[in-house]
């Protein structure tokens, strides 16, 4: 054999040795998976090999037994990042509405039957705080673009055939059909808040879309709370949201009707009192006190499932809600049904310990306020749900409060009631 | 001759044999080691679904145990053992012993002790689990 044959062989055979040497090498540092098998799927998953530091979401969705393929989608085997990521329903954000049925959706989950109260994403995605209809209707009729309030368009072209109200559809509202240049200037300046809408720039305005728009607070829960860290690695789901949350949509400005512009709050403020509501706005104690959420019900921000013109047909929330009249106590209902709504409302998160028998306010259309209870004196009481601190409180009736039975708006109470500052 | 010239004890022609018989013999080591390791490699095994929960009599009547085996409860009352999964029939949650019962921390469905369904959202009781006792005395639990 040549001499040069017999190097090239000894060449080869250094360069076989190598190439195994860095197969083993690569192998052995290859990750080594974490595999997790939820009881609700049977399926292993890989996702906890690199999320294994990630806090719990809910209680109501504990990894165990949810994983994380069923919200998120997502290639629930592979070891790589971007293949893993490739499939993923809305990003970071799975409850965004245009993949929320898919993520969120399930008879035994949340697009239920409305009888079981589990109909969650058909009440949010035809409320009016997603489809904005409300407002859509009140400027295009102030404008001269329609003749009544009647809400015929939506930031979405919208079908139901079930809705109550006698509005079974919504048609698509484009600003550059509109006649009047102030509902153009409306819909490019002023549909930033709607629950499919990216929002503005700013820290304070900074919220997810969906579902996650209100469930997964990106605020601090309050003013002096910690800053808000980075969005995505926010990983969290509460029904007890702070009015924080609110506020990256409520309160945070106002629209010039002149100029259809936004104009943010200009106050700096340092404390609770001013932070809640914006300089021009007249409160009582208890609304600024409480949360939003331990007086609005989930109806009042959701929807019912119809189709409505404006949010006070849905749920109304005022203050003879709670307080009742001069002539008449607050309406109430002694639970007992196991399979109450309050139950389960006070089940998700518990800051009361409701049993049979207990008593609590209801709205005027039933609605229960699970956080209420009508103690044995007369009085009532109301936990928050977000900081479980406990109020007392009396009805109107029997008082010498000078209320017009026929002004219950919040605007007549705050004649008497409201907050200086 | 000088010392210097002298011929090597090992020849090009031997160190280039030497050095080729080298590298094949650990390329084929290595390879042999990744061999058995593939041939070796072992599955998880299957997960188990029986238990041995000790001597029957280790549980006294009117005893109610939470098994650490297992998401289950032992139950012994006077007409014998009772086994309840405690995995949630609403979405596969374990459920927790309370005062009055079992409670989902996922969703609020309650439960009493005998696993019969007091409030949804499930629609079904705890399933119960079968039980058995060995010739030795001891108590088994089977999940299947």
């Amino acid at each position: 054999m040549p001499v040069i044959m017999r190097r090239l062989i000894v060449i080869a055979s250094a360069l076989l040795l190598v190439t195994l040497i860095a197969i083993a090498l690569w192998i052995n540092q290859r990750v080594k998976p974490v595999a997790l098998t939820p009881s609700l799927t049977g399926q292993v998953e890989y996702c906890l090999t690199c999320h294994s530091d990630l806090a719990e979401i809910s209680p109501s969705h504990p990894v165990k037994t949810y994983g994380c393929v069923i919200c998120h989608g997502g290639e629930r085997l592979a070891l790589d990042a971007n293949l893993a990521h490739s499939t993923m329903r809305g990003g970071k954000n799975p409850a965004d509405f245009s993949v929320v049925q898919a993520s969120c959706g399930g008879a035994d989950c949340h697009s239920g039957s409305p009888g079981a109260y589990r109909d969650h994403i058909q009440c949010s995605t035809t409320s009016i705080q997603d489809t904005y209809a409300g407002a859509i209707a009140l400027i295009r009729y102030t404008y001269g673009d329609q003749l009544d309030l009647t809400a015929r368009l939506g930031t979405r072209a919208i079908d139901d055939a079930q809705s109550s109200t006698g509005i079974t559809s919504l048609g698509l509202f484009d600003p550059s059909q509109e006649a009047s240049p102030s509902v153009r200037l409306f819909g490019q300046n002023c549909l930033s808040c709607h629950l499919s809408a990216q929002p503005i720039e700013g820290i304070q305005y900074a919220r997810f879309t969906g579902c996650s728009a209100c469930h997964t607070p990106t605020q601090p829960a309050a003013i002096n709370g910690a800053p808000v860290g980075d969005l995505a690695k926010i990983h969290k789901l509460t029904t007890a949201m702070p009015y924080t949350q609110c506020n990256t949509c409520h309160n945070r400005g106002n629209y010039d009707l002149r100029t259809m512009t936004f104009q943010p709050r200009q106050d700096n403020s340092a404390d609770r009192l001013h932070h809640y509501y914006q300089p021009i706005a007249e409160f009582t104690k208890c609304e600024y006190t409480l949360e939003c959420v331990d007086c609005h019900t989930r109806t009042e921000a959701m929807g019912d499932g119809s189709l409505y013109s404006s949010k006070f047909d849905i749920e109304y929330t005022q203050c003879k809600t709670c307080h009742g009249t001069l002539t008449e106590l607050p309406k109430t209902r002694t639970l007992t049904d196991p399979n109450d709504l309050a139950f389960r409302m006070a089940a998700i998160y518990p800051v009361v310990d409701l049993r049979l028998g207990d008593t609590i306010l209801v709205t005027e259309k039933g609605e229960p306020i699970w956080n209420s209870r009508v103690l044995s004196d007369g009085t009532y009481a109301m936990v928050g749900k977000v900081t479980g601190e406990s109020f007392t409180f009396r009805p109107v009736k029997g008082t010498t409060c000078k209320q017009d039975p026929a002004n219950q708006t919040a605007s007549s109470c705050h004649e008497c009631h409201s907050v200086q500052r | 001759m000088n010392e210097r010239w002298k011929e090597p004890s090992l020849s090009r022609r031997d160190f280039l044999k030497l050095a080729r018989t080298a590298l094949l013999t650990a390329s084929g080591l290595i390879g042999l080691a990744g061999l058995w390791r593939y041939f070796s490699f072992q599955t998880e095994p299957p997960s188990p679904t029986d238990f041995d929960l000790g001597p029957a009599s280790a549980f006294i009547p009117g005893s109610r145990t939470v098994l650490t085996q297992v998401p289950a409860v032992l139950l012994r009352t006077e007409k014998g053992f009772t086994a309840l999964s405690l995995i949630c029939p609403h979405l596969g949650c374990t459920v927790e012993s309370k005062s009055n019962g079992f409670a989902c921390p996922c969703h609020g469905s309650r439960f009493d002790f005998e696993g019969r369904l007091l409030r949804g959202p499930a629609a079904k009781p705890l399933m119960v689990l079968r039980l058995d006792t060995s010739s030795d005395g001891h108590l088994h639990l089977f999940t299947d």
